[in-house]
């Protein structure tokens, strides 16, 4: 069963419509990368699965159960994590926690294992200051803690590397690496290169809808270009290459990269024969997300 | 019920820790000490003054002070108290919206009413526990000073100007669920409060706008009796319980 369904979701602020019928099925136990641009519509997406946007259209259903705008049932199966979650700053992060774990219904006993496993999972396990004192990638620690505190079911997560240095990335996205054993997560991002170290599915959004949608691997096979890159001896011959033949871009002083279905790895070879064109290196290139991603958006 | 009272727990914790609770205390008690201290030190003020009051042609004979004189000054500084108290609380919602720290808690599964129904009993308790404090300290100098037994209908008029301060609640709750900012929140609830007050200029409608309740002056005075605010004081009641039914219905919708 897919733990998350959004489907045939319209939602329009005045008149720019951010989302224009978006379907999406998240499967159980995935994490699952919700890849878009700024603006794409992402964190309005991710609002109204919480119920707190209401859809001008569509229907989305939480474990099977439907969402309803203002009202709160099927939160008790999501675990949120803001972009810049908001804190009480009169707080210290074990007194939020315990607050946290009151709203869900958590019992006393229960809760104070639970708070002092998350605390040290996030490392604000010594932590006794207030909460008005932390930095940002203490407060996004705390974040994860508080949204994985009732074992959700799905984590959503939006952005929640976008402010961060590398180190702080790092020990967010080995946290939810780590929480994918009990959880499915939905991780909403525009940094490919996180959704690479850690998604097993993956969807593009674009202008509303969800324009490519699958596990890496399938999106690889469908979207990958066959790019070569090619290494000429002197800058020279590369403005030859580039003078007679489709394609050609120019990616170094002497170095060119082409796809094939611009120009035929056949058709290059035979002219660099023709020409005694020296090669210092001819290889295909994998693409990365973020061409894929280029490629899928049509840029 | 749990998270409702994790929620008023978490309300009070913030009246505290803000100093909130600490500010309107000194607020209520200073002005329940000032009620007495005033009328005590009226005839040694004027007595002080007598000589530049004889130059100008006033004459100041002995001036004896009662009980009575500090119930006057009570009333006359109440509304100062319910402002400092409007002002203060006025970002008990705003600052939540502004903040997003709201979003966390409902996401946590807390149902939307409930945000509403803590918030509001602790501003009425917060209201409660400082009026009565000020009245208690003003009430307690009063006995020992002189004698309260020659303010009539003390309890009802002060008992009507603390249902006139939760009509203020009410008003000002139910404006900080339709609005986004503290200063919206303090000009609406402010408005209607003076709109109320002119609508008693009226005589035909005096009887009935809410804020008949803050002339405790006339009842203490016995130039008015308290059945004489009845209708003043169930137009207040009635109002301030539809001011949370509609916050409630308001919250609901509202866009977090």
């Amino acid at each position: 069963m897919d733990m998350l369904c959004i489907s045939n979701l319209y939602k329009r602020f005045g008149d720019k419509e951010v989302l224009r019928g978006l379907q999406l099925h998240v499967p159980q136990n995935s994490i699952y990368g919700f890849v878009g641009k700024n603006g794409a519509g992402k964190t309005t997406a991710m609002k109204t699965v919480l119920g707190l946007l209401r859809a001008d259209a569509g229907e989305i259903t939480v474990n099977g159960e439907r969402v309803v705008y203002g009202q709160t049932e099927t939160n008790r199966y999501i675990g949120y994590l803001p972009d810049v979650p908001a804190f009480y700053p009169f707080m210290t992060a074990r007194e939020y926690l315990l607050f946290c774990g009151a709203l869900t219904g958590m019992l006393h006993a229960e809760l104070e294992g639970r708070i002092s496993e998350l605390l040290a999972l996030v490392g604000l396990d010594g932590e006794t200051h207030r909460i008005k004192g932390f930095s940002r990638g203490m407060k996004q620690r705390l974040g994860i803690a508080q949204a994985l505190l009732g074992k959700p079911k799905l984590l959503i997560c939006d952005e929640p590397t976008s402010a961060l240095d590398p180190v702080g990335r790092k020990e967010i996205l080995d946290i939810l690496l780590a929480a994918r054993e009990q959880t499915t997560v939905l991780l909403s991002t525009h940094i490919l290169s996180d959704v690479e170290r850690i998604c097993t599915d993956i969807a593009f959004l674009h202008e509303g809808v969800i324009a490519a949608s699958g596990s890496l691997a399938e999106i690889r096979t469908k979207y990958r270009r066959n790019l070569y890159r090619i290494e000429t001896e002197e800058a020279s011959q590369c403005e030859l290459l580039i003078s007679h033949l489709r394609g050609m871009q120019r990616v170094g002083e002497n170095q060119l990269s082409f796809c094939e279905e611009d120009c035929s790895l056949r058709e290059v070879l035979r002219f660099l024969s023709e020409e005694s064109i020296s090669v210092i290196r001819l290889e295909r290139e994998e693409p990365g997300l973020e061409a894929l991603f280029m490629e899928v958006i049509g840029k | 019920m749990k998270a409702l009272f994790a929620f008023i727990r978490k309300e009070i914790t913030e009246q505290i820790r803000s100093g909130r609770l600490w500010l309107l205390l000194a607020v209520f008690v200073f002005f329940g000490i000032m009620n007495p201290a005033v009328a005590k030190l009226t005839p040694w003020l004027l007595e002080l003054l007598a000589d530049s009051l004889a130059e100008s042609g006033m004459t100041v004979t002995d001036v004896t002070v009662s009980a009575m004189d500090s119930w006057v000054q009570f009333f006359k500084n109440a509304p100062i108290c319910l402002i400092v108290f409007a002002v203060v609380q006025s970002g008990v919602f705003t600052r939540e919206y502004a903040s997003g720290t709201l979003v966390l808690s409902l996401t946590k599964g807390l149902a939307r009413y409930k945000v509403v129904v803590a918030k509001a009993a602790v501003l009425f308790a917060l209201w409660t526990a400082c009026y009565f404090m000020g009245f208690a300290i003003t009430y307690g100098y009063n006995a020992y000073f002189w004698d309260n037994s020659v303010a009539q209908s003390l309890a009802a008029s002060v008992f009507f100007w603390w249902v006139f301060g939760v009509w203020v609640i009410a008003l000002s709750v139910l404006f900080s669920t339709l609005f986004q900012t503290n200063t919206q929140v303090l000009v609406a609830t402010g408005g209607s409060a003076f709109a109320c007050y002119l609508l008693g200029l009226l005589p035909k409608v005096k009887r009935v706008v809410p804020t008949l309740l803050t002339d405790g002056n006339a009842l203490i005075y016995g130039t008015s009796d308290a059945q004489a605010y009845t209708v003043a004081l169930i137009v207040a009641a009635v109002t301030a319980v539809a001011c949370i039914f509609l916050s409630l219905l308001a919250f609901n919708k509202k866009q977090l």
